[in-house]
């Protein structure tokens, strides 16, 4: 072979001052050539094989996490009761069956003196460290019994009630061992059940790990939810609706563009900021209201429905605005008659996904106070509140082993919430997304 | 009448116009083949925005004016002449006087407050009535001018038109107002706190500790350079050591080798990462991380380790950024034209040898752009750190050392009991305003990049 491309080869200088002869194509059968391509091919491998490695560690991670709360929240969900037979006919409580059915059962009950009858039956029972057996929420399940059934009153029971936060905990297998040992006896006189507790379903927050619930944090989210949906839905569609249709090119779109753009991305905390100084510090709001929060949270979730809802809108195609213009609509009708139906999955879509991040939002919600302990479910949009990222914050720092897996169950209620959201949104967009 | 039933009694007086109104002008169109330049709904609508748009105007205006006028009557009236002179005493003695009026509360710690509240009842119901009236007033004027306009010839539709339009700019004019809001509140609060302790004093002082603040020299305690740096090192080194390693690797492995159906699959769950709160991140760093970390750190022989290290929080805020790094990296190596990647694979290159040197190089100012992008989330992120990170300011360059961040004292010292204009509180503004600044400056810096970058293939 004498004529060589001058393209191949090494470019040193002894090649180049000879004649072209010397250039022979590469023997890639030979040794070293064989090496190199094994080389080269196994660092394709490696490289391959880390990219795959990066996928289903990030992939890991997230399983650790969600089976991590999974299996330290799922116990959160259980109470541990212990049968406790009390005989209401010695007891002899001042009340009569009538007062029970009436409305203020709960106020006569407390003041007969139930949580002492409830205590000294225990004491009877499980002897004289029974009484500490007992949650401080034992007499309430007695209570909502009786309420149940009046005619308690002049008998002989057995009631189920929740046990301890220490008890508690040693009968799921992590207490500390003197209540290990309580367990094992009264495992032996086969007196303990377990079963869902109602508890963690029904009330609000406590100081004991036994007696708290998701309903107050959870009704809390909810009041906050309506607010910033009602503020920030119509206002991110009405101006997403502006800025894509009828917003004229000027410095003026221009600035609202770029605020729009930056408060997409301001630390959530800001906002906060914003609400404790403005809210709060001008307006005089009450503190930790489901009002203020949800203002705030408005503030922040608009941004995303705007950026959500111009993208679906510009989707739209041009055809269907000429054709609506052309048979003599005005502008306003071809937007509000055709446009915004054909957008609305699309924006649905994106408003639901920045509810799902206000829902998951803390930072924000504790600078304008919604971090105080709260026993009631809020009952109105002024009332003190709280909401369950920020339950979740406050029960993390609970020092009582109980609160563990209370903060654990409720960041599964949380989780829960967030993925049906999710799927909602997923669902929406997969069954109206409409391919032009 | 309480404003709220007010607020229902207007709407529906205005459905009532609308649906009047929308009658009156269908009317119009029996037996007549005219064209006309508006619908009968926009007739209708017309006339329910004259019904119902002014009394509510004059509603809104009028509770802010209200409970001044209310307490200058209470102050006129006999009784009040014995309330102290202007200040502490008298504004709560007056605001126990209407809460009782209200009947939000049944017991007054001061007798004149029990003395005052009927007369607070009595100014609130007449002022109450007086609103009722105007309110109902404007309704009826408003509502009959614009009925008495439904003609056939007139253009209603122009006109609802106009007003929808105004609309649809006020709702696009509260994000501007937003922006304002944000600025104007941490200027004004961080002017008075610049106004306490000298600005070089906040910027460059290298001692953090707010809970002993020196009366006379405030700014000796308040140097936030230790923040700084511990936000700079959990939020932009160790966090994106784990991100970008690990988001970079996801994308190429997504977009360059993984089957169509793995792709499809695993997109969506490394996003849910990104959707996983960040208290729940928060909780699972401070009860399992942060103690795997010191154990770890104990057992390579630091003994004084922290439990609340920069590393554990660092770390945990990397897993959760992943997914941002990893979709910026998706979106600019999908913007490399695709002759660049063929013209390489014909060369010969193996798809590694491509990636590394032909799409990476060229997606690179998209990449670095998206990771600017991440650093700007990860400074601003809140919770893991308040959750894991500790609030002790230390200049360390040790990952297993305790560091605190200046989201973390921001919740700190607003959380605390301290009063709201105290050195203390005024700081947490500062540090807003310099978070703020600094990640606006570094997404108007990425989004510059990664704008020009797509323009470059364009």
């Amino acid at each position: 072979m004498n004529s060589v491309t001058p393209f191949i080869g090494t470019p040193d200088a002894t090649a180049s001052a000879k004649p072209a002869t010397a250039r022979v194509p590469t023997d890639w059968t030979t040794k070293a050539m064989q090496s190199r391509i094994r080389r080269r091919y196994a660092a394709e491998r490696r490289f391959r094989l880390a990219g795959l490695a990066a996928v289903w560690l990030s992939a890991g991670f997230l399983a650790f996490l969600l089976s991590s709360m999974l299996w330290q929240g799922a116990s959160g969900f259980v109470e541990t009761r212990v049968a406790l037979p009390i005989d209401f006919a010695a007891a002899a409580l001042p009340i009569e069956p009538a007062r029970l059915t009436s409305r203020g059962a709960d106020l006569a009950l407390a003041s007969a003196g139930l949580e002492g009858a409830v205590d000294s039956a225990a004491t009877r029972a499980f002897g004289k460290d029974g009484e500490g057996l007992l949650s401080d929420g034992a007499w309430v399940t007695v209570r909502d019994a009786l309420k149940a059934d009046p005619g308690l009153l002049s008998r002989k029971t057995v009631i189920a009630v929740p046990v301890a936060s220490p008890v508690d905990m040693a009968a799921k297998g992590d207490g500390p061992p003197e209540a290990e040992a309580v367990v094992a006896r009264l495992k032996a006189r086969g007196v303990l059940t377990r079963g869902l507790s109602m508890t963690f379903l029904t009330t609000a927050d406590s100081t004991d790990a036994t007696r708290v619930g998701i309903w107050g944090a959870f009704k809390g989210s909810l009041l906050t939810m309506i607010v910033t949906l009602l503020l920030a839905f119509p206002i991110g569609v009405l101006s997403a609706l502006y800025l894509e249709e009828y917003a004229p090119k000027n410095r003026w779109t221009d600035l609202i563009e770029v605020s729009i753009n930056n408060l997409a991305a301001v630390p959530s905390i800001i906002f906060g900021l914003l609400g404790l100084a403005v809210f709060l510090g001008t307006f005089g709001m009450p503190r930790s209201a489901p009002l203020v929060g949800g203002l705030t949270l408005a503030l922040m979730t608009m941004p995303v429905i705007v950026i959500a809802g111009r993208n679906a809108i510009k989707a739209v195609p041009p055809s269907i605005r000429d054709a609506a213009l052309g048979i003599g609509a005005s502008p306003v009708q071809v937007v509000f008659h055709h446009v915004l139906p054909l957008a609305l999955p699309g924006i649905l879509t994106g408003t639901i996904i920045g509810m799902a991040r206000a829902l998951g939002e803390t930072a924000p919600l504790l600078m304008i106070g919604m971090r105080a302990f709260i026993a009631a479910p809020p009952s109105g949009l002024r009332d003190p509140a709280t909401v369950l990222p920020v339950q979740i914050f406050l029960w993390s720092d609970q020092v009582s082993r109980g609160f563990i897996e209370k903060t654990s169950a409720a960041i599964i209620v949380l989780l829960v919430f967030l993925l049906a959201m999710n799927g909602v949104a997923i669902y929406l967009r997969n069954k109206f997304e409409t391919r032009w | 009448m309480s404003a709220l039933a007010l607020f229902f009694l207007v709407l529906g007086l205005g459905l009532i116009a609308w649906l009047s109104a929308r009658m009156r002008a269908a009317r119009f169109r029996v037996g007549n083949t005219a064209r006309f330049s508006s619908l009968p709904a926009h007739h209708g609508w017309y006339v329910a925005l004259w019904t119902a748009i002014p009394p509510l105007l004059f509603l809104v205006g009028w509770s802010m004016v209200a409970p001044a006028l209310v307490t200058d009557t209470v102050l006129a009236s006999p009784a009040a002449v014995q309330l102290p002179p202007p200040g502490f005493d008298r504004a709560s003695i007056l605001s126990e006087a209407r809460s009782l009026a209200e009947g939000r509360s049944f017991g007054a710690f001061h007798e004149l407050a029990r003395v005052l509240s009927p007369v607070y009842a009595a100014a609130q119901s007449r002022y109450d009535w007086i609103a009722t009236a105007l309110a109902l007033l404007l309704t009826f004027a408003g509502g009959a001018f614009a009925f008495l306009r439904v003609r056939p010839g007139f253009g209603a539709r122009t006109r609802v038109e106009r007003i929808v339009m105004i609309l649809l700019l006020g709702a696009s004019l509260i994000a501007i107002l937003t922006t304002v809001g944000i600025v104007a509140s941490l200027l004004y609060e961080s002017a008075r706190f610049f106004s306490i302790v000298p600005i070089t004093d906040f910027l460059f002082g290298t001692h953090w500790s707010p809970q002993v603040v020196d009366a006379r020299d405030p700014g000796a305690s308040l140097g936030a350079v230790p923040l700084f740096w511990g936000t700079f090192f959990i939020g932009a080194v160790i966090a994106m050591i784990v991100a970008i390693p690990f988001g970079l690797m996801s994308a190429i492995y997504l977009t360059q080798y993984a089957a169509p159906t793995t792709r499809k699959w695993m997109k969506p769950i490394l996003e849910v990462l990104a959707g996983v709160p960040t208290v729940v991140y928060g909780y699972f760093a401070a009860l399992t991380v942060a103690p795997a970390v010191r154990d770890f750190a104990v057992w390579i022989g630091i003994s004084w380790a922290s439990s609340e290290s920069a590393l554990a929080a660092g770390l945990v805020m990397g897993i959760m950024i992943i997914p941002f790094v990893s979709s910026m990296a998706d979106d600019s190596i999908a913007a490399v034209p695709s002759s660049m990647r063929d013209g390489s694979l014909a060369m010969g290159a193996t798809s590694s040898e491509t990636i590394r040197r032909v799409l990476l190089p060229a997606a690179l100012p998209g990449v670095v752009g998206g990771v600017l992008l991440a650093v700007s989330r990860a400074i601003g992120e809140t919770m893991i750190v308040v959750m894991a990170a500790s609030g002790v300011a230390t200049l360390t360059l040790n990952p297993f050392a305790s560091t605190t961040t200046v989201t973390k004292q921001i919740v700190d010292l607003l959380t605390g009991e301290a009063e709201f204009d105290s050195a203390k509180t005024l700081a947490a503004f500062a540090l807003g305003l310099t978070l703020f600044v600094v990640t606006l400056l570094l997404n108007i810096v990425a989004l510059t990049v990664v704008k020009r970058y797509r323009e470059a293939y364009e």
